[in-house]
């Protein structure tokens, strides 16, 4: 698992996308610190945070879009099947590689805390159940995107695969605010992004957590289960 | 070493493999032999454990693949048709990541070391992939199914989509690494399979269609000793000379010539009709150029098989120039081994 984390943690920075990918990231995230903190001198990183999410929601696409389909289409994933590996190493290995590329992106944001501890008032709790938020929110769109590779041979299917259920659960949220009775509280409690602003008002709810991290081992399982299904 | 019992493969509705039966001794080199879509692949990918069989068994070193899928693994080099490989490491980084893939134990600089060395591929660990031509790659591929000192080594066409000079190199190397490891190797080229192979399995449409050496197969299938000649003199009375011959069962014209034509002479099981040929052609003063005694080629063999279970070959239907010049071409190719003065 480790040999595979490692392979596809350095495969993302061997080809230029990786740093395109930061780059962007960085110039993304820190123009909305300015316009939301700086510039109205606030302190409250959960607006950034909050922004953030939606920026993750573009990007992790392309970020799981090749984990498994290039494999496939290079022939690789004979390599990984053939060696002496379970299935679930080489899914956790690959999405821990991902998870570590997101974890690179969000350490742009660590010179925000520096600047907030010099020049103001940290609201810790805030601060810490938005990293929470961002990693277990960022945990479950990896998981949607690695399913979504693995069931296409072409990156390029499962990047608008992955962005169109994005888009959907973006929906979700929407419809939940617009519908009334049931059907809110119904959708309200599928929203990942309800559960998300829940973080970020520093409600810290053992709930939520357990609810981002089932639906990653769900989607971590139904990877499997492709990649078993292609022995068949 | 490899024990394959009852193996089928259903894919939907098409059945790759049925029904496949046979087992590998340590050491053995084994060719299997089929044309494109027989079923050849698809064994291998089943005995590495990239495929699961719908039915049937397979044993590597003692271990059921089902039950003990990492160890057989850990047994098992493969390399597959298309080299898993990935363009943008280089071949240092791709051996080092295969390495520590396969939980490899073994002195990591030495190990990976004398595999370079053996597969020739020294010279380039510092490449890119994507920047190597097809005989490195594939060198590269063999290096990968090396690492971890694997005891069975799998080979998907080797040789394939490779120039002459690399087609002789990696025999040359498959040969050495069959000293001290078992293989199975597959190839729809015939003089590979014979150059390499101890042994031969010819697969058709899923099922074993034959097995054993060159020799026995050989052997096994030329019942009757052909005879092919060079003679000077009018055709029709060398024809009617030589179908007068007590033993011989068939004679036809290979190439005719005005002067001197070739013939292909085919004697009646179990019979020897050299001498009386030379008798009865010196007896009508017809010279004899030249006197080759033919055993089928494995080409024969392959064809003639193949051909029996198939009544509607629809694929060389379809493409009789092509297969016919393949065919005289593969025959060439077999002179050299198959056939005796």
């Amino acid at each position: 698992m480790i040999a595979i984390c490692r392979h596809d943690f350095q495969r993302f920075f061997r080809s230029p996308l990786g740093y395109v990918y930061l780059g962007v990231f960085a110039v993304i995230a820190n123009l909305v610190y300015f316009a939301y903190c700086v510039l109205s001198s606030s302190s409250d990183l959960s607006s950034p945070f909050s922004f953030l999410l939606t920026v993750l929601l573009f990007m992790t696409p392309i970020l799981t879009m090749r984990l498994l389909s290039e494999e496939y289409r290079q022939g690789t994933d004979r390599l990984l099947l053939t060696a002496p590996v379970r299935i679930w190493e080489i899914v956790l290995g690959k999405f821990f590689a991902a998870l570590g590329a997101i974890v690179c992106c969000l350490l742009i944001t660590v010179p925000w805390l520096i600047i907030l501890i010099c020049a103001g008032t940290p609201a810790w709790p805030t601060i810490i159940g938005c990293y929470i938020a961002i990693l277990c929110a960022s945990m479950v769109f990896l998981a949607i995107g690695l399913f979504l590779s693995s069931v296409t041979e072409s990156q390029l299917i499962a990047a608008v695969l992955s962005f169109a259920v994005f888009l959907g659960l973006y929906l979700v949220d929407a419809l939940s605010a617009a519908a009334s009775g049931t059907l809110a509280s119904i959708l309200s409690w599928f929203s990942i992004f309800t559960r998300y602003d829940t973080f970020m008002s520093a409600q810290f709810s053992f709930s939520n957590v357990v609810y981002f991290l089932s639906l990653t081992v769900l989607f971590l399982f139904f990877t499997a289960r492709v990649l078993e299904r292609r022995r068949q | 070493m490899i024990q394959v019992s009852h193996l089928t493969k259903r894919f939907g509705g098409i059945q790759a493999v049925s029904d496949l039966s046979f087992s590998v001794a340590e050491g053995e080199i084994v060719g299997f032999l089929g044309p494109n879509g027989a079923g050849k692949s698809t064994t291998m990918n089943i005995i590495t454990g990239c495929l699961e069989a719908t039915d049937g068994t397979v044993t590597v070193g003692g271990l059921d693949s089902r039950s003990h899928p990492e160890e057989v693994r850990r047994l098992i080099g493969y390399l597959p048709e298309q080299p898993p490989l990935y363009p943008d490491q280089t071949v240092e980084e791709y051996l080092d990541f295969v390495y520590r893939l396969k939980k490899c134990t073994l002195n990591k600089r030495e190990h990976l070391g004398s595999i370079a060395s053996s597969t020739g591929i020294t010279d380039v660990t510092g490449r890119l992939i994507r920047n190597l031509s097809k005989g490195y790659r594939q060198r590269v591929g063999l290096a990968q199914a090396l690492i971890g000192d694997p005891k069975v080594l799998i080979l998907d066409e080797p040789t394939v989509g490779l120039d002459p000079k690399q087609i002789i190199e990696i025999r040359d190397l498959i040969r050495d690494l069959g000293k001290t490891h078992t293989v199975i190797l597959s190839s729809h080229i015939l003089p590979e399979v014979q150059e390499v192979c101890g042994r031969v399995i010819v697969i058709h449409q899923g099922v074993m269609a034959a097995d054993g050496t060159t020799e026995e197969l050989s052997r096994r299938m030329t019942g009757s000793v052909q005879l092919e000649m060079m003679i000077e003199g009018d055709r029709n009375r060398v024809l009617c000379v030589l179908r007068a011959v007590p033993g011989v069962a068939e004679v036809s014209v290979l190439t005719a010539d005005d002067t001197k034509s070739t013939y292909r002479i085919t004697a009646e099981p179990d019979a020897d009709i050299r001498h009386a040929v030379f008798e009865s052609l010196s007896q009508n003063s017809l010279a004899i150029l030249s006197m080759k005694q033919v055993e089928a080629s494995l080409e024969d063999i392959f064809l003639k098989l193949t051909d029996a279970d198939t009544p509607a070959q629809t694929e060389t239907d379809e493409i009789p120039e092509e297969s016919e010049s393949e065919k005289s071409k593969h025959r060439r190719l077999f002179r050299k081994r198959g056939e005796r003065k």
